[in-house]
């Protein structure tokens, strides 16, 4: 048998032969081994000390009253949820549907409001007519009397235009 | 009941170990089987836990947290691992987690004030003498201090080696490493246990 403390894989065998988990076969090469290998017998030695050492460290039993504390948890942990619960009911319940329908109005709106509908700007009739001042309006005037001897001058028989 | 049972899972066979199919039944509403599931596993992680932080009233209060953990996740358990596997994966988690948060920082010395606490192992024939009892005192201080010393990881290793004799895939489940992450750790946490200890021969 190859010494298990030459590779690192079969060091394994060494802590499960100690703490007499190996099977068998196993158990019986081994013990082969350590019968030329003082190196593996050390490592046995030292870790049957740590076995031992380990076997004597036991904890303290578990408190009396753990399940109880537990269990007042989980019930605390329950009614909490079902206190949650209890306070949303109402408001699932009762406000569901005005909320719903408020909702949905609202969606509603906001689709009739959506931008693939172009607005159409109504052009103001007026919009010109108001922009105009005074003394735009007198300048015009001015320019249709003008316009109106100039026409005088070019038809001297002809009547009055008619506007 | 067995420990495993073959059970038919949508065709596959897979199999369901008697745990897993309690906290199946827990997610069907059946609250007797967390119970039943608190009285076989409430002993051994609470120990584990004791180990970890050697602190028994944090210990005890970690323990309390692992065991609401599993109650809440109730509703979407789904059997994919040995329960033990999961239940100590909370364990641990929360455990490496109260030790980085150095809740139980002054655990060492509360450690010495509770070693009278402790149960020691107990000669059935007669009392231990007072010296018999020092030295055992000692002893296991000295154990305690050695395992303390470990680095976290290394210290669940060896404690769920030792302690819960649990096979190396699934100690590598529960720290979420691989087989040969935990043989070097393992073999390393050893090193240092056989260094420290070697005089108690």
């Amino acid at each position: 048998m190859r010494c298990p403390l030459e590779t690192r894989e079969n060091r394994e065998i060494l802590v499960a032969y100690s703490s007499r988990a190996l099977n068998a076969g196993d158990t019986e090469l081994l013990e082969a081994h350590l019968q030329t290998c003082s190196a593996c017998r050390e490592f046995v030695r030292g870790q049957r000390v740590v076995w031992e050492a380990l076997d004597g460290w036991e904890a303290a039993p578990v408190s009396a009253d753990f399940d109880r504390r537990l269990f007042a948890r989980i019930e605390q942990d329950v009614s909490w949820w079902q206190r949650m619960r209890g306070r949303l009911r109402p408001l699932l319940v009762y406000r569901a549907l005005p909320v719903t329908a408020v909702a949905a109005v609202v969606v509603a709106g906001a689709l009739l409001d959506w931008p693939w509908r172009p607005k159409v700007m109504p052009r103001p009739a007026t919009a010109q007519v108001e922009g105009l001042q005074p003394d735009q309006v007198v300048h015009a005037l001015d320019e249709m009397e003008v316009l109106n001897q100039f026409n005088h001058l070019m038809k001297p028989d002809s009547t009055e235009p008619k506007m | 009941m067995p420990e495993w049972v073959n059970t038919d899972m949508g065709g596959a066979t897979a199999a369901l170990d008697y745990d897993a199919e309690l906290m199946l039944r827990v997610k069907d509403g059946d609250g007797a089987s967390f119970g039943v599931l608190l009285e076989k596993h409430r002993s051994s992680v609470v120990h584990f836990l004791y180990r970890m932080v050697q602190h028994q009233a944090v210990a005890e209060e970690l323990a309390q947290e692992v065991f609401l953990r599993v109650y809440r996740s109730r509703g979407t358990y789904e059997p994919t691992a040995k329960f033990t596997t999961w239940l100590f994966r909370i364990a641990t988690h929360l455990a490496l987690n109260s030790l980085r948060d150095g809740k139980n920082e002054r655990s060492q010395e509360r450690l010495d004030e509770r070693s009278e606490d402790m149960p020691a192992r107990q000669v059935e024939d007669h009392r231990p003498s007072v010296e018999q009892s020092m030295v055992r005192k000692a002893a296991l201080d000295e154990v305690r201090q050695a395992v303390a010393a470990l680095p976290d990881k290394q210290r669940a290793a060896v404690l769920m080696h030792k302690y819960k004799e649990m096979e190396y895939t699934q100690i590598a489940r529960v720290l979420n490493c691989s087989e040969s992450a935990v043989k070097s750790l393992l073999f390393r946490a050893y090193e240092t246990l056989r260094a420290r200890l070697a005089h108690m021969a």
